[in-house]
């Protein structure tokens, strides 16, 4: 290949203009993987499922938001919505408050104990949801309860923690609070780390308790830290589906369905998956705005 | 005054204990039921005389001989050795070219780019199992363990890219520079002089995308239906349950055995996965 | 030193993603591979009974070596409804197996992609004479057998009573009106046993600390008892022309009768799935249940003092008859398999007699047969303890077998009997949530939205 003297020249002293344009070009190149990936199997499924929301159950011709309306007028659907909620909201504050506060037990231990339970406390978050919730289903089943055992031990009556609506619930939201509350408390251990110990001097020069030392320095400092964890995890909690699949099914009488349980069983049960997709795609706009207000809160926490 | 901190601290010590010990219960005790669940005997397992908190009778491994040999348990194990080792290969090539261009070089639109990736999750499995039927079918891929290889990054780069953008975005300029004038090129100033430094981020971030694709039960349950293409958590859930017959020795102490390499791995790197996922985090 | 950026990176990309494009498409390339034989490949259940599904293997081998056909079964779990997902899957992608086992209604949703078996039905009953009333419902619609009846999986829902518990504490000796042997039966004591003489007896089960137990919850089971229940009460949700019946007094009756019983059941059945009433007829705790031979197998293993005592026998009978709910297999071809012909003679020969006397023994009593030529097999006087135990399991008396849903269209029944509407309307009026006609009107609504 001819080398002209103008190139070598241009190679040995790289200009301001070459070195942009090569490196607009090396960022198009590199980032493009995870653009095809996005698009390819994000976006465009994404726009898919709601050209499949639009169709009718036989997929032959689009009816519109019939499937939408249909789902608003009927009761179940709005149980559903409610179940979400409350199932989402309840779990993401328990995680992240016990998160919390285990973190900042574990912050006073010295080091060595702290690596031992720091090890044992992830085992709920290392092992497979689906698996772990096998084992509580197991724990909870009615007939064989080792947990009504010990409470018929303690002289209290065994609960029904899957046959009542009530109960029901709170069994799938134990089962979520244990799986997630150790990426809370690591997330919160390792941010308490990062908090200068100078802050937490000087505030108890000042006279503050341990509260005050929580509010004016530990709770400030870890602020965007909460935000972002508080953040994800309401995410995925709400698009949660291997619990409840396996504890409740989504009963009794779905009152614990979630929008992933209930869209599995009437699109792919009930043979209408046109109306599971618009089951699914509710969930959008929520975590949207969900997103939106959190990002928002850290953005203007940097500020 | 030196014995009072002295006491005080002890105190606090002791109280630290006795709040942690109730949750290590907590954390624990499903753990070590399922362990017990899976030495005993059938009987036992559903007899209710006695204390079940403890093996009442001879313990058994009645169960572990017929998951390891009378299931097609080893090749689930192989599988998803395979997919997770795959998808965590791929998920790290296009998470770090990502994470690089994005934090260091400036292109059009590229701080839009750190929360576009981020709304991906907004779109979660249980969403997208319903369009994926189509596209993992016509691409032939149904029913093979290869479908999950194309699936799986969907959920594991965006994140992994996440963390690395923060923890790229820390590292400072001037090691650029000095690369620079070196002459290197990006992909030896990436590979020679970024990534040593970024190692605990890149370990965070393939724990996470192994750990994550290891434990996905969904996909492999919507797309795969023959038992050597199976993966653990669905191998595990479609095989020892049959109809209305549970096997329950064998599931718990499958789903024990299923989770122990991942246990196993994050007992070796926990230290870099905290410290990567963390120092990504905060920046 | 100096090194060409743009070209040298350009380059390991390229290689880079084509390594990885390689690795993703070997196994495709490898699959297409051109070979000699006919391929057939079919989706079964995968049978708990162990070993049910080696033997039906060996003998599909059998057919495929005599044929000279590439046979490829893969076996499928744990339940229906995986079956449902992977012909969802399946359908939506236009490939797949060629043939594929489905229960109850789950054949009819893929109509359209189906390959019309009249052929196939029509050799079988040519031989064996017609299919009992279930199987032509949930296979013969629109005026096409859109799939065929498969006995291998099926199964029903008799009652399953410890026979020492009711004896002692009920009065009610089943092995008497039940015997092993329909021609000893005693038409008196049969009639008798109705559904006031069983909630008497329930009462007095409870009394003793052994429950009747059944699902009130949204899963198969619970339709497989509930709506028998309703239909021999005359309770009739939606008729064949597709009014809705639901709101009717005989409803309000079998309602008033559920709400009665459900006192003396345990209060966990709201919560129940399809495996919980097995669970609490091995545990010793319950008396009495409906289900497959199943829970006796289990507790053969597991609690033989149990099992001993296991008797399946007919359901009780109810102002308007005896009902009894099935959850019956059926065979579907897909449009899309290459060589139509051959995948019928496949099922020709696998429903043939001879075939089926060898699955049916294997299944251990379990699998229900369609044709009344199977019922003479011997396996369900010989297997036990308690011998003659499963001889009533398939039916001997004046049973009608239905499936939830009945007798609506097949596609407005799949939607009842998915929804789990039945149980689920009993439910909320047993435990106080609405009175009877609220719930009534509850249902008709949901079965409004089920017509349209």
């Amino acid at each position: 290949m001819a080398i002209s003297a103008s190139t070598v020249n241009r190679r040995r002293h790289p200009t301001l203009l070459s070195r942009l344009r090569s490196r607009r070009y090396a960022a198009y190149w590199m980032v493009l993987p995870l653009v095809l990936v996005v698009i390819g199997l994000v976006v465009y499924p994404f726009f898919y499922s709601i050209y499949l929301s639009l169709e009718n159950k036989k997929e032959t011709k689009f009816v519109g938001l019939r499937n939408y309306q249909r789902l608003i007028r009927y009761g179940t659907f709005w149980l559903v919505v409610g179940n979400s909620f409350r199932f989402t909201l309840t779990a993401v504050f328990f995680k992240a408050t016990l998160g919390l506060v285990l973190a900042i037990i574990l912050n006073n231990l010295p080091f060595r104990g702290q690596r031992v339970w720091r090890g044992v406390s992830l085992i709920p978050w290392v092992m497979p949801l689906a698996l772990s919730s096998l084992g509580w289903w197991w724990i909870f089943e009615p007939t064989h309860s080792a947990v009504n055992w010990v409470l018929v031990q303690c002289g209290i009556t065994g609960k029904p923690w899957l046959s009542d609506p009530t109960w029901a619930r709170v069994s799938t939201i134990v089962t979520n609070i244990w799986f997630g509350t150790p990426f809370f408390m690591i997330m919160y251990l390792a941010g308490l780390k990062s908090i200068p110990q100078s802050l937490y001097e000087a505030a108890e020069i000042d006279g503050a308790g341990a509260t005050q030392r929580f509010r004016y320095v530990t709770f400030p400092m870890l602020r965007k830290l909460i935000a972002i964890t508080v953040m994800f995890s309401t995410i995925v909690t709400f698009a949660n589906f291997d619990i409840v699949r396996i504890l409740t099914r989504g009963g009794p009488r779905y009152t614990t369905h979630l929008f992933g349980t209930y869209a599995f069983n009437i699109g792919i049960e009930t043979g209408h998956l046109p109306r599971g997709a618009a089951i699914a795609l509710f969930m959008f706009p929520v975590l949207g705005i969900a997103a939106f207000f959190i990002l928002r809160n850290i953005a203007r926490g940097e500020e | 005054m030196i014995s009072s901190l002295a006491k005080r601290k002890k105190m606090k010590m002791t109280v630290s204990y006795f709040v942690l010990i109730p949750f290590l219960v907590f954390f624990l005790f499903p753990l070590y039921w399922m362990l017990i669940t899976s030495f005993k005997t059938d009987t036992e397992i559903t007899s209710l005389k006695g204390i079940p908190l403890i093996i009442q009778s001879k313990p058994t491994l009645a169960h572990y001989k017929k998951i390891l040999f009378g299931t097609e348990f080893l090749k689930w194990v192989k599988n998803s050795l395979i997919i997770a080792a795959l998808v965590t290969f791929l998920t790290m090539v296009i998470s770090i070219l990502a994470a690089y261009a994005i934090s260091r070089l400036r292109f059009f639109a590229s701080q839009y780019f750190g929360v576009g990736v981020f709304c991906t999750y907004l779109v979660p499995p249980t969403l997208l199992f319903i369009p994926f039927f189509k596209i993992v079918g016509s691409l032939g891929l149904l029913n093979t363990k290869w479908a999950l290889l194309f699936l799986y990054p969907t959920f594991t780069a965006p994140f992994c890219t996440w963390i690395l953008i923060g923890f790229f975005s820390a590292i400072p300029r001037a090691l650029d520079e000095a690369a620079f004038v070196d002459g290197a090129s990006y992909i030896q100033m990436l590979w020679k002089v970024f990534l040593p430094v970024a190692a605990p981020g890149l370990i965070a971030a393939t724990m996470f995308a192994f750990t994550v694709s290891w434990a996905q039960f969904l996909y492999p349950l919507a797309y795969i239906y023959r038992g050597d293409q199976q993966v653990l958590t669905a191998g595990i859930y479609t095989t020892l349950i049959r109809g209305d017959v549970y096997f329950w020795g064998e599931l718990m102490g499958a789903s024990l055995l299923a989770s122990v390499p991942v246990v196993v791995f994050f007992a070796f790197l926990m230290d870099y996965y905290i410290a990567g996922l963390t120092g990504g985090m905060l920046r | 030193m100096a090194k060409i950026t743009r070209r040298k990176f350009i380059k390991d990309v390229a290689v880079g993603s084509a390594a990885v494009a390689g690795a993703m498409a070997a196994p495709g390339v490898v699959r297409k591979a051109y070979t000699q034989k006919p391929k057939l490949s079919v989706a079964m259940w995968n049978h708990w009974v162990p070993g049910a599904t080696d033997v039906l293997k060996a003998v599909a081998d059998e057919w495929a070596k005599k044929n000279k056909v590439d046979l490829r079964i893969d076996f499928i779990g744990p339940s229906s409804t995986e079956m449902l997902t992977v012909a969802s899957a399946e359908a939506r992608a236009g490939t797949g197996h060629d043939i594929i086992a489905l229960t109850t209604f789950d054949g009819l949703f893929f109509m359209d992609k189906f390959e019309p078996l009249d052929d196939v039905a029509d050799y079988v009953q040519g031989k064996y004479g017609k299919y009992d009333e279930v199987s032509t419902y949930i296979s013969h619609v629109d005026g096409r057998w859109v799939t065929v009846p498969s006995p291998t999986g099926s199964h029903s829902y008799p009652m399953v009573t410890r026979k020492d518990m009711w004896r002692e504490y009920a009065g009610i000796d089943v092995e008497d009106i039940f015997p092993p042997d329909v021609r000893k039966r005693d038409p008196k004591k049969v009639d008798a046993y109705n559904y006031d003489a069983f909630l008497e007896a329930c009462k007095k089960v409870a009394k003793a600390g052994h429950m009747y137990g059944n699902p009130l919850s949204e899963c198969s089971d619970a339709d497989d008892w509930a709506c028998p229940l309703f239909l021999s009460f005359g309770s009739i949700p939606v008729d064949e022309k597709g009014n809705i019946t639901i709101e009717s007094d005989e409803t309000l009756e079998a309602l008033e009768y559920m709400k009665e019983l459900a006192q003396y059941m345990p209060k966990e059945i709201y919560g129940w799935d399809d495996a919980s009433n097995n669970r609490w007829i091995i545990s010793g705790k319950g008396s009495a249940i409906q289900n497959p031979p199943s829970a006796w197998a289990v507790a053969k293993r597991t609690r033989p003092d149990v099992a001993a005592q296991l008797w399946h026998h007919d359901t009780p009978r109810g102002p308007k008859g005896r009902f009894r709910g099935c959850l019956f297999f059926t065979y579907g071809l897909w449009k899309w398999c290459k060589d139509k012909k051959m995948a019928k003679e496949y099922l020709k020969y696998m429903l043939e007699s001879a075939q089926q006397w060898k699955i049916l023994a294997a299944a251990q009593g379990y699998d229900m047969p369609q044709l009344k030529p199977m019922y003479s097999h011997p396996v369900w006087e010989e297997i036990g303890p308690p011998k003659g135990g499963q001889y009533n399991y398939i039916r001997r008396g004046d049973e009608h077998l239905i499936v939830g849903g009945w007798p609506a269209h097949p596609l407005i029944g799949a939607q009842i009997y998915r929804k789990y509407l039945i149980p689920v309307m009993a439910a909320k009026v047993t435990t106080g949530e609405m009175t009877p006609k609220e719930a009534m009107k509850w249902c008709a609504r949901e079965l409004e939205e089920v017509i349209e």
